[in-house]
């Protein structure tokens, strides 16, 4: 049995948050790209859960090899720690992201997992915390022909079947399928685990897998985008704000009567 | 190809006679069909909503279409990319515009995948560039705006949270049912347990008082949950308290919880982060309470309370119930 875990390197939301609530993000000459260079390149966080829910299922006795893929121009480091996790198989797909859609990196990833001789689960975060487009899992499961289950809090797997909580606006909804299946894990899975030292240091020696597109079977045509990033800006926001003073008391009359009188409450 | 059409696609039953979304999604549907000279059809997947031809008629729908099959449930996304994509491939659509929802997120990319056509969820807005389409959609959870250019036929997802302005009158339109054969469907996924919350969704409160990370402790909650009864509302909080086991995520307001338009919003302890507003911020009125007063949240607020929300909560509650 193999679970593939697709991952994805971004810039820390966190760092990015910071500097746009302090009105200092920067946008490069390009006008598209972030170009603070203090911003941390990091593993999608959402994908780092993805790492954690094949982990649990390791916890909980299933028997596989936990192979761990990735697009991009440098993701070894990413991929060094998911080795230092666990993952038994790495491989770094070499391509520049700027020039690729979604579409793009769903092939090169479903082409990657058909070369590696298939996947039994695909997990992948929900979203990737910089585009926020989602988009991906669901473009491999159309690619390989498997059903596509979304914003899992917790996996299972019973026999052949993948069983899978997910977060819905109404509660929690148990769903299931049979594998292969493609899983997306959202935020309320927790907080992965860190590997242990002695594993990062054993990690340092791994070299991932490197391939090319055209190992997998691509042409640049095959991968050229349907959907361009042509520019991206910082939103304004409006700030009016009307700080209401005085004694705490006052404070709470003040705000109750000027939400009365705009009909508010 | 100006007769190809702009279409609207909706597959939920919605609540108050019509999908989630619907009128959000038809106003930018209309603004891209006149910007293109195009003629805008509404596609509705499975029942039709009770206030599908009135409301059609609104937004100068020029065909209102439906495809009925048992199978097209929102939860069968199985038959429903089918009978999404099987419509696109015959109909040719210069765009499928979709108001983004659970599985909104699901079906559109699958069909695009289908039919190797572009598909980009969190729009905001779209206008045509020459030949292509040009959307705005969300990124790195508000932070950031970026805008797509897309080739011909793409799926889009938007997060229509915009107020409407008022429709104008049109006569209500006739619904043509469009067939399509799911006989050969089997959904793959299998629902166990379906998710069952009966008390009120935040999605649709009128009032909401949401609480953050600056109460300091999960023993202050509780305080949020009293203001937002006294007014009247519902309690929500921001995503480090439903991480951190404090409330369950049917209280999550943000990119990745619940979405919420309500008239007043209540930020509690809220520092402001993009992930949060972008739950939040459709708000009529949106008030904030924080000890920082460089917060960013007060750039989104009408009004602020600058303060120890411990010592604030109890005297709002107060001074509701004088009034």
């Amino acid at each position: 049995m193999r679970i593939v875990v697709c991952v994805k390197e971004v810039m820390d939301p966190d760092a990015v948050n910071n500097y746009a609530v302090a009105g200092r993000l920067e946008i490069g000459e390009d006008g598209k790209t972030l170009t603070q260079t203090a911003i941390p390149r990091l593993m999608n966080g959402y994908d780092e859960q993805a790492i954690e829910a094949a982990l649990r299922l390791r916890d909980e006795g299933a028997d596989f090899t936990l192979a761990v893929i990735s697009a991009g121009s440098d993701p070894e480091k990413m991929l060094k720690h998911a080795a230092a996790l666990g993952a038994q198989e790495l491989v770094a797909i070499q391509v520049d992201p700027e020039s690729l859609d979604q579409q793009a990196f769903a092939r090169l990833l479903a082409a990657q997992i058909e070369t590696m001789g298939g996947a039994d689960l695909v997990l992948c975060g929900r979203q990737a915390s910089d585009d926020d487009q989602g988009v991906v899992p669901a473009l491999i499961g159309e690619q390989l022909n498997m059903p596509v289950i979304t914003v899992a809090r917790a996996v299972a797997l019973l026999d052949n079947q993948v069983r899978v909580t997910r977060v819905t606006s109404d509660g929690d909804q148990v769903v299931a399928a049979a594998c292969p299946a493609v899983v997306t894990i959202s935020n309320e899975l927790g907080d992965p685990r860190y590997p242990s030292a002695a594993a990062k240091v054993k990690a340092r020696r791994i070299k991932p897998t490197v391939v090319q597109p055209s190992d997998l079977g691509l042409s640049p045509e095959d991968i050229a985008p349907r959907v361009m990033l042509t520019r991206q800006f910082v939103p304004e926001v409006q700030g009016n704000c009307e700080f209401i003073q005085g004694e705490v008391a006052q404070m709470a009359d003040s705000l109750i009567e000027r939400l009365k009188a705009d009909s508010i409450l | 190809m100006s007769e190809n059409a702009v279409v609207v696609c909706t597959f939920e039953p919605g609540r108050e006679g019509l999908p989630e979304g619907a009128e959000e999604i038809l106003h930018i549907g209309r603004g891209l069909a006149t910007a293109l000279s195009a003629p805008l059809h509404w596609l509705i997947l499975g029942p039709l909503p009770d206030r599908a031809s009135a409301t059609a008629g609104h937004y100068g729908v020029s065909s209102l279409q439906q495809m009925e099959d048992p199978k097209l449930l929102p939860s069968n996304a199985d038959a429903c990319v089918a009978a999404l994509s099987g419509y696109c491939s015959d109909q040719a659509p210069q765009a499928v515009l979709l108001h983004q929802t659970l599985d909104a997120r699901i079906v559109a990319p699958r069909v695009a995948g289908r039919l190797n056509k572009a598909v980009v969820m969190n729009g905001i807005s779209i206008e045509p560039n020459g030949e292509n389409l040009q959307l705005t959609a969300s990124a790195y959870g508000g932070d950031t705006r970026v805008i797509y250019e897309v080739g011909p036929g793409p799926i889009l997802s938007f997060i229509a949270n915009a107020a409407v302005p008022d429709p104008s009158e049109g006569d209500p339109v006739s619904v043509e049912n469009i067939s399509c054969d799911l006989s050969e469907i089997t959904e793959r996924i299998e629902i166990i347990e379906q998710a069952r919350f009966d008390g009120p969704r935040l999605d649709d409160a009128e009032i909401i008082v949401s609480g953050g990370r600056g109460l300091g402790s999960v023993d202050n909650y509780p305080l949020i949950e009293q203001l937002a009864e006294a007014m009247g509302g519902l309690a929500g909080a921001s995503r480090p308290l439903v991480d951190e086991g404090w409330v369950d995520s049917s209280h999550q307001v943000g990119l990745t919880g619940r979405i919420t338009r309500p008239n007043l919003y209540v930020a509690i302890g809220i520092s402001g982060a993009s992930q949060h507003m972008a739950g939040c911020s459709a708000a009529k009125t949106l008030v904030a309470i924080n000890r920082d007063e460089d917060a960013a949240i007060f750039q989104y607020a009408r009004y602020g309370l600058v303060g120890d929300a411990l010592e604030l909560i109890p005297e709002l509650i107060r001074a509701v119930r004088d009034r």
